[in-house]
């Protein structure tokens, strides 16, 4: 029976890994195509430049713009190469967050309000390959431009400023972009909740700043909260990170919220691939 | 100050500068390109294309993220 | 022959109201049905269950003695064309056939050499090479058409394949259509009779959530096609009245057959037949089962031809009416399909 069956049908010879490669694939040639893998990292690298820039310049552009009485001495001290770099993190936090977060968000929510995503579900693929499919480009696009930026800042802070330990720029460039990863996967499961893309990145962006209120008001309650990130990436690049059971607890935290959401994105568009 | 110590200034700064201006060069450059070609735009073209040219930085990234109507 | 699909006692509820009310139908193999029905009748709905994009509330939906727990056999199974299909606009037309090659299991080879085959076969293998966002609304359904068949589906799924199209458009997606249904079982739904009439063997009829009729297009014709006499009257204020009178009579005499029916055994009592219709007219009201009046076009279906056309000759006569045109035929689909549609 099971023969005749086989033979009745065309052959069909592969994994579910290939079929997932295959909209990973898609996924990476969208962000070609549309110009976004060269135009969001080029966004970060001048956010990157620039910090350190304007803190190398700020007492002259001050002297140059400022109406200050001739013969006042203007006395701003040299910030630390460290603390250039947490501040060009800060940056990455406010305008970089708000790029990529407003990139990203119609990567669900444009395709099933088309019905695009219904030609692709009707097919033998299951919805989790195909959020995860999305997901792996947040991952690509976001640690691409994060990298280029940061690297970035840090090469200027170390020709204007002061060399910081690649260890101290490495350990602050992965948890900055986990905190990045916990914003974008807000951005997934909303982009897969709400119709409206401007909704899901204000409710994203908005849940992102909950968090880090939360964690940075009760550090003794909630500094385990993923919002704590950004403020352990701070102290890594600084050099006063320690591991602690909070900073242990809040790495945990972070990675059962991402699947958390994830796996909730999944229940949601199982429910109903397609609205109209 | 004279203006030989302002040129010598200068001189100084633009290295340091010039990264940035041809980071938003390009920044331009792919924005007015899409703008153009796109056949559909979330508002007049014409206001956009002013945006992206004389908004540096805010302008090409706004165009992008708000201003294309993707099929 | 044997059954395809099977679909047995499908619901689907959104909130409180039924969309769908219980659907029993089978597509043999190698058949192609239409799911035929107004706007709002559960069609779309209906299309989606059988594709599994939506839950249904209850039934079961079987393609190949398959079912639904084993959900993604049966999507192996399956090809589906939406009513309008969306793609990446950024993609070329080749590029989209041979992605959706890759996602039912195709290795990128020989998904690229099944993109070129049934492109050609759409006949876009020229506008294969460009970007799908310049595409008109016909080569967007013949994208989506060869899209569908890329892994061969031994079922061929469509919701409203030519309703949004242009005259041009349609003919070419039709033609497609007439020849695909000999390669694979087809079914689409439509809420064109016309359509459903060109390329069918079977046709569902749905309204309101539930089957109103259902069987091959030659059965469902033959046992539901009546003899009808239509006329047009001269015009006239007389014309006019008469044709009134003769639909009140004629329909206040079948809710008396039907009364009569009802009191089964007691009935045939001399009060009931007297009442205020004419007595001349009963010969030609025993008749007329129904009386469709069009301004001056009047379509009486009957039963008996002859016999209707002769009393209605004298009744003419009698009643002095002027007439124009008097034509005999017989019901069409059309007439049908009204009839179920909107009763």
């Amino acid at each position: 029976m099971s023969g005749l069956a086989a033979s009745e049908r065309s052959v069909r010879p592969s994994s579910g890994l290939s079929r997932f490669a295959a909209m990973f694939g898609k996924e990476l040639l969208e962000l070609v195509r549309s110009l976004k893998l060269i135009w969001v990292p080029i966004v970060f690298i001048a956010l990157g430049i620039m910090q350190p820039v304007t803190s190398y310049y700020m007492p002259v552009i001050l002297e140059k713009a400022g109406n200050l009485p001739d013969g006042s001495v203007i006395e701003i001290p040299l910030p630390t190469g460290a603390q250039v770099m947490a501040e060009t993190l800060a940056q990455f936090g406010s305008l970089g967050a708000l790029v990529i977060v407003l990139v990203f968000m119609g990567t669900v929510s444009s395709e099933r309000n088309s019905g695009a995503v219904s030609m692709i579900l009707v097919k033998p693929v299951s919805p989790a390959s195909y959020l995860v499919s999305k997901w792996g480009a947040m991952l690509l696009l976001s640690s691409l431009s994060l990298l280029a930026g940061y690297g970035a800042a840090w090469y200027y802070t170390g020709f204007l400023i002061e060399a910081v330990a690649f260890k101290a720029v490495l350990s602050s460039f992965l948890l900055y972009e986990l905190w990045l990863l916990v914003l974008l996967t807000l951005t997934l499961l909303l982009s897969t909740a709400l119709r409206s893309a401007a909704g899901a990145a204000f409710a994203a962006l908005g849940a992102g700043a909950v968090l880090s209120l939360l964690s940075n008001l009760f550090p003794k309650y909630a500094g385990w909260l993923p919002g704590a990130l950004p403020g352990f990436a701070r102290q890594a690049v600084m050099g006063s990170l320690e591991w602690s059971s909070r900073f242990g607890a809040c790495l945990v935290a972070t990675v059962m919220l991402l699947a958390a959401l994830v796996l909730l994105a999944n229940i949601l568009l199982r429910r109903a691939a397609a609205i109209d | 100050m004279n203006m030989a110590e302002e040129l010598g200034q200068l001189k100084e700064l633009l290295p340091i500068i010039a990264p940035i201006m041809v980071l938003q060069l390009i920044l331009m450059v792919i924005a007015l390109v899409l703008c153009i070609k796109s056949s559909q735009t979330r508002g007049p073209k014409w206001v956009w294309i002013l945006v992206i040219i004389f908004a540096n930085l805010i302008g090409p990234i706004a165009f992008m993220v708000f201003g294309r109507r993707n099929e | 022959m044997r059954p395809l699909l099977e679909v047995e006692g499908l619901v689907k509820s959104f909130g409180t109201t039924k969309a769908v009310k219980g659907l029993d139908f089978t597509v043999m193999e190698g058949r192609c049905a239409a799911l035929l029905g107004p706007n709002g009748a559960g069609k779309t709905t209906t299309i989606r269950m059988l594709t599994g994009l939506l839950k249904a509330t209850k039934g079961t939906v079987r393609i190949n003695g398959c079912s639904g727990s084993s959900h993604r056999d049966m999507r192996e199974l399956l090809g589906y064309v939406p009513q309008s299909p969306s793609f990446y606009g950024w993609m070329t037309g080749k590029e989209y056939v041979a992605y959706a090659g890759k996602l039912c299991g195709l290795t990128a080879r020989q998904a690229d050499i099944r993109a070129s085959e049934l492109l050609s076969r759409v006949g876009l293998e020229e506008a294969g090479k460009r970007r799908i966002q310049g595409y008109s609304g016909g080569m967007k359904q013949r994208l989506g058409l060869a899209q569908s068949l890329v892994h061969q589906p031994k079922l061929l799924v469509m919701d409203e394949p030519v309703s949004a199209l242009d005259p041009i458009g349609r003919r070419e997606v039709l033609e497609l259509l007439q020849e695909l249904k000999s390669e694979t079982t087809v079914l689409f739904s439509t809420h064109v009779l016309h359509d459903a009439e060109e390329l069918c063997d079977d046709i569902i009829i749905m309204a309101s959530g539930q089957i109103a009729l259902q069987g091959s297009l030659q059965e469902v014709r033959n046992n539901n096609r009546l003899p009808v006499i239509s006329i047009r009257l001269e015009e006239g204020e007389a014309s006019r009245e008469w044709a009134l009178t003769l639909k009140r009579d004629a329909e206040s005499f079948a809710q008396k057959t039907v009364e009569r029916e009802n009191e089964s055994t007691a009935a045939a009592l001399p009060h009931m037949t007297s009442s205020h219709l004419p007595l001349q007219r009963m010969p030609l009201l025993r008749h007329v089962r129904e009386v469709e009046v069009e301004g001056y076009l009047v379509r009486l279906i009957v039963d008996d031809i002859a016999e209707a056309r002769r009393s209605l000759l004298e009744e003419l006569l009698r009643e002095n009416v002027g007439v124009s045109k008097l034509e005999v035929g017989f019901s069409s689909l059309e007439d049908l399909f009204m009839k179920v549609v909107s009763g």
